[in-house]
C-alpha cells in the first residue's frame, strides 16, 4: 500500500510527460517524417540558432562559472561583511530574469539608458539591441548578472561543506595560497563543479525569457535561439508538428552532447 | 517456545546467500553464527527478523508461521555493526521508542529505560543526543533499546566489530553477563561473529556457516575440538588451522620426504593412506632439534608473533609466544606436537581428532 | 603575497557588488522619475536632474479602472501559486524519492536510475514543448488560465527538482535505521513518517527553496496558459511593455516583486552558514 502512496506521483508524472511525447509523433504518419527531413535538409536557420545557443550557452556558463567560483572562493573566509556580500550576491538569481531584462532593457536604450549616456564620455555609443553581435553581448551580460549568483551559491555551498584536514596538511607542508588552491581547494570542488556545470548548461540552453524581452530574438535573427526558434514556429506560427519535431531532435542532441560533456569534464577535472 | 527453521532457502542472485539451511533455537540460549565475511551470517539474521523473505522454507515460532508475520509484528530486536540509533531522538527516546511504538503504560515505560539504561551503564546521559556519544556508547544505546523491548529473539550482528580492542573485551563480558538475565526470561540469543576466539569466549552453542550452509552446529567446546570437516577446522581458527597433504605409509606419518615422524601412539590404529594432515599454530614450537623451515612473514599480534613458514610444498603457520623479530627468507627450526595432530580425509571430513573418546 | 591578494579579493567583490546593483539603482531612481525625465536624456541623481515623483509607485496599486496598474491582485496571485505548488511538490517528490532510494524497480527493462534520469529530463526540454501539450491539457480539463490549471502545470514542472534533491539525500540515511524501525514495531507507513522524515527536515528545506525560487521566476508558462482571469505577476509586469512604456511604474512594479525573494535569499544565506545546505547539495 505504501508502494502505490509512493508510485502514484511518479506515475503522475510520468503520464503527464507522455503526453508531451505524443505531441512529439501526432498520429506518427507520414507527416511527421517529412517533417524530420525537412529539418535536417531544409532548415538551416535551426541549426543557425542551435549554434547560437551554443555558443551562448557555453559563454554564459563558462564567464559564470570562473566568476561564481572566484566570488565564493572570495567570500569563503577572511573577509569583512561576508554576510551581507554573500547575501548581495545571491540576491540576482532570486529576482525574476524578465523582470530583469526589462530593467536591463532601459539600461542598455541606446539613446535614454545610463549606459550609453556614461559610454558617451569615451566618445562611444554602441548599438547594445540593434546590432548583431552587440546584442549577443547584452544577452551574455544580461544572463551572467543573473546566474552567476546560481554558479556562487552552488559553489559556496560546495566551498563550505569541504573537509578541513586536506587544508591542514597542506598549512603544514608550508603551501603557498596558490597551491593551496591548485591542489586541494579545486581538486576536491571537482565533483561539485561539474555538477554545477551540467545543471547550467541545462538550464542556459533553454533561455527564452533573456531573449523573449531583450531581444526578441533580433536584429534579425541575431539573437534567436533554439527555444526561441521553436517557440515562433510552435505559437506563432501554428506548425505544431514541427515544432515537435525540433524539440524532440534537440533533446536528443541535448542528452547526447550533456553525456559527453560530463563524461569530458569528469575525466579532465577528476584526473588530479 | 523454539524458533525453527526449515529448508530456507534464499538466492536473489546466481549465488546461494542461504542454502537449505535447518536449525533449531531453544529458548534461554545463546547461539554463535560462527562464519567467514560474506558467508550469509547477516542474511540469516535479516531472514530471522523479516526483514528478507525467504525463496522457499519455513520458519516456525512458538508453533507459529513467522513467515506469515511481518517485521513489526515479530517481536525480535536486532543491533547491527553500524551503530544505529535515531539520530534525531536523545538517549531516552531512543529506548523508548519500540515501547511507545507498542504502547506500552507510561509508568512502566519508565521503569524498562531505566532500568535498560542502567544495565548498559549509561546512566546520567539520558538527556544526550545521539551525536555527542562515543562509538561504544552509541552501541550501548542500541543495546539497551534492544534489551528495554525484551524481545524474544535478540539478534545481534558482530556488535563489537566496529569498536575498538579494550572496548570490545568489556562490553563482551558484559554481553554474557547480560545475557545470563535473558536467559531467566527464556529468550533466544543470537550473535553473529567472524572472530573465532569471539565465539570460544561467549560459550554459547555453535553454528559454523559457509557460504549459505550449515556446516556444524554444537557446543563451543565440541565444535572447537571436533571440527566436522577441514573447512571447519579453518573458521573455528584464527589463524586458521594449518593442514597439509600427507600420508600415513609404513608407520610412519609423512608431510614431505624430509619431514617424517614415526607414527605416534594416539595414531596407531589409523589405515595406511593419504590424508589432510592439521594441525593449530598453536601446537607448533621453537625446537633446535625440529625441522628446517623459511620464515615467508612474521606478524606481530599484541602478545604473539605469527610465522608463516615454508619448507618444500608444505606451508604453516606457527604462533610463537612473545614479540620476536624475525627476517624473511630466515630459517629456524619447528617441531610438532603430535599429540594435537588432526586427520581429515582427502574430501575434507573428519577422520580422527585428537579429542575425541 | 597575502597583502596582494586581499586588496585584489575586495576590489573584485565590490566591483561585482556594483555590477549586482546597478541595475537595481537604476530602477530605484527611474521608479522616481516622470515622464520628461525619462524621455529626455538619462538622468540620475534626484532632486540635482529631476524632480521625483510618486507617480509610479502610486499608480500600482490603483485599480486598472482608474487607469492604474494593479499589481496587488497578480502580487498574491504569484505568492499563492508559488507557494501551492512548490508545497505540494515537495510532498509528492519526498515520496517518489523514498521510493526511488530505498525499493528497486524492476517493470521491464525500467531501472531505478531510468526513473530518475526520466525526471531530469523533464528539466531539459526547452520549455516550449511543454507548453504545448500543457495547454491542450489544460484545455480539455477546462482549467486554462485559472489557478488550479496553473498550479498543477508548476507541481510537474518543479517535482523533479524536490525528487532529484531528495533522492540524493535520501541516499544518504543508511538503509538500516529505516529497519530499526520495523523491527522496533513500525509498520512501513510510521517508519517513514516518524523516523526518516523528522531526519530529512533539511533536506526538504533545500529542495522548498529551490521550487519557490524556480517556481516564482518562472514567465513563460504563466504567459502561455493564463490570459485575463489569472494573472501572474511576471506576465503582468511585460505586459507593461506597450507602445508606450511606462517606465516609471515598470521599474516600480519591478522593484516590488523582487522584494519578496531578497527575503529568501537572507534564508538561504542564513543555511549555508550553518552547513546544512552544503550536504544536501551534493
Amino acid at each position: 500500500m505504501l508502494i502505490g502512496i509512493l508510485i502514484f506521483p511518479i506515475i503522475f508524472t510520468v503520464r503527464l510527460s507522455l503526453s508531451g511525447w505524443n505531441s512529439f509523433n501526432p498520429e506518427l504518419d507520414f507527416v511527421g517524417i517529412k517533417n524530420y527531413i525537412r529539418l535536417f535538409t531544409d532548415d538551416p536557420r535551426f541549426w543557425e540558432s542551435f549554434f547560437r545557443l551554443s555558443f551562448l550557452a557555453v559563454t554564459t556558463v563558462f564567464l559564470q562559472y570562473i566568476i561564481g567560483f572566484a566570488l565564493a572562493h572570495m567570500v569563503w573566509k577572511d573577509i569583512k561583511f561576508k554576510r551581507f556580500f554573500r547575501v548581495l550576491f545571491l540576491i540576482p538569481m532570486m529576482t525574476t530574469p524578465v523582470i530583469m531584462t526589462v530593467i536591463w532593457r532601459t539600461f542598455f536604450h541606446e539613446s535614454l539608458g545610463p549606459l550609453n549616456d556614461f559610454l558617451s564620455i569615451f566618445g562611444v555609443q554602441p548599438q547594445w539591441l540593434s546590432s548583431p553581435g552587440l546584442a549577443k553581448i547584452s544577452i551574455i551580460i544580461v544572463e551572467v548578472w543573473q546566474w552567476t549568483s546560481f554558479m556562487f551559491l552552488l559553489m559556496l555551498a560546495g566551498l563550505l561543506s569541504l573537509p578541513k584536514e586536506p587544508f591542514l596538511a597542506a598549512a603544514i607542508d608550508g603551501a603557498s595560497p596558490f597551491k593551496k588552491f591548485m591542489y586541494v581547494t579545486f581538486p576536491l570542488m571537482a565533483p561539485i563543479s561539474i555538477g554545477a556545470i551540467i545543471i547550467r548548461l541545462i538550464e542556459a540552453s533553454k533561455i527564452m525569457d533573456t531573449v523573449f524581452v531583450l531581444t526578441s530574438g533580433g536584429p534579425g535573427t541575431a539573437t534567436e535561439t533554439s527555444s526561441f526558434y521553436i517557440f515562433i514556429k510552435g505559437l506563432r506560427e501554428f506548425q505544431m508538428g514541427y515544432a515537435a519535431t525540433m524539440s524532440f531532435t534537440y533533446l536528443i542532441i541535448m542528452i547526447i552532447s550533456l553525456t559527453i560533456i560530463a563524461k569530458v569534464l569528469t575525466k579532465v577535472l577528476m584526473k588530479e | 517456545m523454539s524458533l525453527n527453521l526449515g529448508n530456507i532457502i534464499f538466492k536473489p542472485t546466481e549465488q546461494y546467500h542461504l542454502n537449505d539451511i535447518t536449525l533449531n533455537f531453544e529458548p534461554g540460549k545463546m547461539y554463535t553464527i560462527l562464519g567467514r565475511t560474506l558467508s550469509g551470517k547477516t542474511t540469516l539474521l535479516k531472514t530471522i527478523a523479516g526483514l528478507l523473505s525467504p525463496d522457499s522454507g519455513n520458519i516456525q515460532f512458538e508453533g507459529k508461521d513467522f513467515l506469515a508475520i511481518p517485521v513489526w509484528q515479530r517481536n525480535v530486536a536486532m543491533v547491527y555493526q553500524q551503530f544505529i540509533n535515531y539520530p534525531h531522538l536523545n538517549v531516552k527516546q531512543n529506548i523508548e521508542f519500540p515501547l511507545k511504538q507498542r504502547k506500552m503504560d507510561p509508568n512502566l515505560i519508565e521503569k524498562e529505560v531505566s532500568d535498560a539504561i542502567q544495565k548498559v551503564g549509561l546512566k546520567g546521559f539520558e538527556e544526550r543526543k545521539i551525536q555527542e556519544l562515543s562509538g561504544g556508547q552509541q552501541q550501548r544505546v542500541a543495546l539497551a533499546r534492544s534489551l528495554a523491548k525484551k524481545a524474544k529473539i535478540l539478534l545481534l550482528d558482530e556488535p563489537l566489530v566496529n569498536l575498538d580492542y579494550k572496548l570490545r573485551e568489556g562490553l563482551r563480558e558484559e554481553f554474557k553477563k547480560l545475557f545470563i538475565g535473558s536467559e531467566a526470561s527464556q529468550s533466544i540469543f543470537v550473535y553473529a561473529s567472524t572472530d573465532p576466539l569471539e565465539a570460544m569466549q561467549l560459550n554459547g552453542d555453535i553454528i559454523v556457516i559457509d557460504e549459505g550452509k550449515i556446516l556444524q552446529t554444537g557446543s563451543a567446546k565440541d565444535v572447537f575440538e571436533n571440527p566436522a570437516n577441514a573447512k571447519v577446522a579453518e573458521i573455528t581458527n584464527d589463524p586458521a588451522m594449518n593442514l597439509n597433504k600427507g600420508k600415513i605409509d609404513n608407520n610412519k606419518l609423512i608431510l614431505n620426504n624430509e619431514i617424517q615422524f614415526n607414527l605416534p601412539s594416539n595414531l596407531q590404529s589409523m589405515p595406511s593412506g593419504d590424508y589432510l594432515v592439521g594441525i593449530r599454530a598453536t601446537d607448533l614450537y621453537l625446537d633446535d632439534q625440529g625441522f628446517d623451515f623459511q620464515v615467508d612473514i612474521s606478524e606481530i599480534s599484541g602478545s604473539e608473533t605469527f610465522l608463516h613458514l615454508h619448507h618444500q610444498d608444505t606451508k604453516c603457520v606457527a604462533t610463537i609466544e612473545g614479540v620476536k623479530s624475525y627476517e624473511v627468507d630466515e630459517h629456524v627450526k619447528i617441531n610438532f606436537d603430535l599429540s594435537k595432530i588432526y586427520l581429515f580425509k582427502e574430501s575434507g571430513e573428519l577422520h580422527y581428532s585428537p579429542y575425541q573418546n | 603575497m597575502p597583502k596582494l591578494y586581499t586588496f585584489i579579493k575586495y576590489f573584485c567583490v565590490i566591483l561585482w557588488s556594483c555590477f549586482v546593483i546597478a541595475p537595481f539603482l537604476w530602477a530605484i531612481s527611474t521608479s522616481f522619475k516622470d515622464f520628461n525625465s525619462v524621455t529626455g536624456g538619462a538622468t540620475y541623481i534626484p532632486w540635482l536632474q529631476f524632480e521625483p515623483t510618486l507617480d509610479g509607485w502610486s499608480v500600482l496599486f490603483k485599480p486598472g479602472s482608474q487607469g492604474g496598474i494593479n499589481i496587488i491582485g497578480p502580487y498574491f496571485n504569484s505568492i499563492f501559486v508559488t507557494f501551492t505548488a512548490s508545497f505540494i511538490s515537495i510532498a509528492l517528490g519526498t515520496l517518489s524519492a523514498y521510493a526511488l532510494s530505498r525499493y528497486t524497480f524492476k517493470a521491464g527493462f525500467v531501472q531505478n536510475n531510468d526513473i530518475t534520469f526520466f525526471f531530469i529530463s523533464q528539466r531539459i526540454m526547452p520549455p516550449v514543448v511543454l507548453a504545448i501539450p500543457f495547454f491542450l491539457f489544460l484545455s480539455t480539463l477546462g482549467l486554462l488560465d485559472s489557478l488550479a490549471g496553473l498550479i498543477l502545470v508548476y507541481i510537474v514542472l518543479l517535482m523533479p527538482i524536490a525528487v532529484w534533491i531528495m533522492v540524493d539525500f535520501f541516499n544518504r540515511v543508511p538503509k538500516e535505521i529505516d529497519e530499526t524501525a520495523l523491527i522496533d514495531g513500525c509498520n512501513p507507513f510510521q517508519a517513514f513518517f516518524k523516523v526518516v522524515l523528522p531526519n530529512s527536515i533539511p533536506g526538504m528545506i533545500v529542495a522548498g527553496l529551490f521550487c519557490i525560487i524556480f517556481g516564482w521566476i518562472d514567465f513563460f508558462f504563466a504567459f502561455i496558459l493564463t490570459f485575463t482571469n489569472v494573472q501572474l505577476l511576471p506576465v503582468k509586469i511585460v505586459a507593461l511593455n506597450s507602445s508606450i512604456t511606462p517606465w516609471w511604474s515598470l521599474s516600480a512594479a519591478a522593484l516590488v516583486s523582487v522584494a519578496p525573494l531578497i527575503v529568501v535569499a537572507f534564508v538561504v544565506e542564513r543555511f549555508l552558514s550553518k552547513g546544512n545546505l552544503s550536504g544536501a547539495l551534493k
